[in-house]
């Protein structure tokens, strides 16, 4: 049976070294292929180590036999290469992921770890810049890009080893609301044209919402997950753990709270508009 | 955004823009050694002469080949005089305890004159008309003979282009510190030299904190990005040797050439 998940994360724990509370604690969660997912939290919340354990830069505990299974493959010592090939990482800070000298230089990076022939790299790495909208800068050096150019050629040098999986890890954090928007409508053209599953690191609420499947961590454990609707209509759970809740759900509790009964099905901010209209003119 | 050049490349369009970088640095290496051979007017003359052209091909203002000088003048112009005035030997012309002028020694504070300048000026048309990672790329190649007795060539050339690649970052990084730490209060401009150096403290520590920062997050990137060291990894920038740099060569060749029939032997 082919899988149907992507990823699948089984009883996973997690312990640094040099702390005694474990950063993970005993996740298991699946993700489909194709999908987007964010995962949500305030920071220490073990958002970030999840990925690093999925791509095999941190190795799980051993208790409980974890199991970490990317596209099929088993994450262990020797097939770890073949999972970092299929899963692409935009990291937090613009700057202290640009390796190369040059933006082409750096999209051809992962290229060049992979052994790829000069003749190839100079067909692929055009195109990848192209399809982050960066040709012009082609040329440029790192400190002459802003940080939301430098996070599209980030894009670009994993477009260029062509993942199945693209993460972004609080990629936008760092960027203007400009700079966030170019990457987030980037991200989406890109996981429909290849067909990507993307996972978002998210704080920021909005980015949360273009999710499909929304898991939500506190203290290392994974306290919800469901769909936008299903998470983000528990307001209590997520104020209690400190997180924000789209503004549409706020004004939904807000007015449950002053005794309004809405109906169930109201799912979008528009619906909530209508619905509230239509009360109005009805009293 | 701070725009802070490393190195002294000057942005230009000449034939020596084109050149491989490797070339250039192999006939800068020469040049420095061919220059010992002048020990005569004319060969002194036919170095002279050569390393004017080589500015000339540049086609760059020659106020940048008096800036790449100026720093050193002081340094040539102390040199020449002491050969001035301690060498002895031809006709004395004057003799005062240890000082002499004699014919020999204004020969020499020529030749010694001459023999900085023209070293200078051959670096400088090398500095200015070759990116910092082009040199980086050519010395590469130059210590590719060295992986014969397994020092890491490449990796060597990895952390090269990384430090260039990050001068920068840490220059907007060192500016973004001093200001937070000046609008604080600190004073970086007065004070003695002790003082001075006191200030500087507060500033080291958090940009070197922040140096490991991103060094652990670099690596963590690397690393996800499929960096496994040495095996079997490919590069993307490849130098091309063309006929200009044969050609170039082949001058100083003939150089060579020159000095060796026109020196005194």
């Amino acid at each position: 049976m082919a899988t149907d998940n992507i990823i699948k994360i089984k009883n996973v724990s997690f312990s640094y070294p040099e702390s005694d509370a474990p950063a993970i604690d005993n996740i298991s969660f699946n993700v489909k292929r194709g999908s987007w997912t964010s995962i949500i939290g305030h920071n220490g919340s073990g958002k970030s180590t999840i990925i690093r354990l999925i791509n095999g830069l941190l190795v799980p505990d051993e208790n409980g036999s974890p199991s970490i299974e990317v596209d099929g493959i088993k994450l262990t010592d020797d097939t770890v290469w073949e999972v970092r090939n299929r899963v692409g990482i935009v990291f937090q800070n613009p700057d202290n992921q640009f390796v190369g000298a040059t933006v082409a230089d750096d999209v051809a990076f992962g290229l060049e770890n992979r052994g790829i022939p000069h003749s190839e790299m100079v067909k692929i790495v055009p195109e990848a810049i192209k399809a982050v909208g960066m040709s012009e800068y082609t040329n440029a050096e790192p400190a002459n890009l802003s940080g939301g150019q430098k996070q599209r050629v980030a894009i670009a040098g994993i477009l260029a080893i062509k993942p199945k999986i693209i993460v972004l890890d609080e990629a936008t954090s760092m960027l203007d609301p400009e700079g966030r928007n170019q990457i987030l409508s980037i991200v989406k053209d890109m996981k429909e044209k290849y067909d990507l599953t993307v996972i978002s690191i998210t704080h920021d609420i909005d980015e949360a919402n273009m999710a499909d499947q929304v898991l939500v961590m506190n203290d290392g454990k994974l306290i919800t997950q469901g769909s936008t609707k299903t998470v983000f209509s528990q307001v209590s759970l997520l104020k209690n753990i400190g997180l924000d809740v789209p503004f549409f759900e706020q004004i939904k509790e807000k007015l449950q709270q002053d005794a309004i009964k809405l109906p169930d099905n109201l799912d979008s901010e528009k619906e909530l508009i209508n619905y509230l209209c239509q009360l109005n003119s009805k009293m | 955004m701070s725009k802070i050049l490393i190195g002294r490349y000057v942005a230009g369009d000449s034939i020596v823009y084109r050149m491989d970088p490797r070339g250039k640095l192999l006939a800068t290496i020469l040049f420095i050694l061919f220059v010992f051979l002048a020990n005569n007017p004319i060969s002194y003359l036919i170095v002279t002469i050569f390393s004017l052209a080589a500015v000339a091909a540049t086609k760059l203002k020659p106020k940048i080949f008096w800036d790449g000088v100026k720093p050193l003048i002081w340094l040539i112009l102390f040199t020449s005089f002491l050969q001035l005035f301690f060498t002895v030997g031809g006709t004395v012309y004057w003799r005062w305890t240890i000082f002499a002028l004699s014919s020999y020694g204004f020969t020499n504070a020529i030749f010694i004159f001459i023999r900085f300048t023209v070293i200078i000026l051959i670096s400088t048309v090398m500095t200015v008309t070759t990116k910092p990672l082009e040199i980086a790329d050519a010395i590469e190649w130059l210590l590719k003979p060295l992986k014969l007795i397994r020092i890491p060539v490449d990796k060597i050339a990895l952390v090269m282009s990384i430090a260039l690649r990050f001068v920068p970052t840490l220059f907007d990084e060192t500016f973004k510190i001093m200001n937070a730490q000046r609008s604080r209060g600190a004073d970086f401009n007065n004070g003695g030299l002790v003082t001075r150096a006191k200030a500087i403290t507060p500033l080291l520590v958090p940009l070197f904190i922040n140096s490991l920062e991103t060094a652990i997050d670099l690596s963590t990137a690397m690393e996800s990005r499929g960096y496994r060291g040495d095996k079997g990894r490919t590069k993307f920038r490849v130098l091309k040797w063309s006929n200009v740099d044969f050609i170039n060569l082949f001058y100083f060749v003939l150089l060579l050439g020159l000095l060796l029939v026109f020196r005194t032997h």
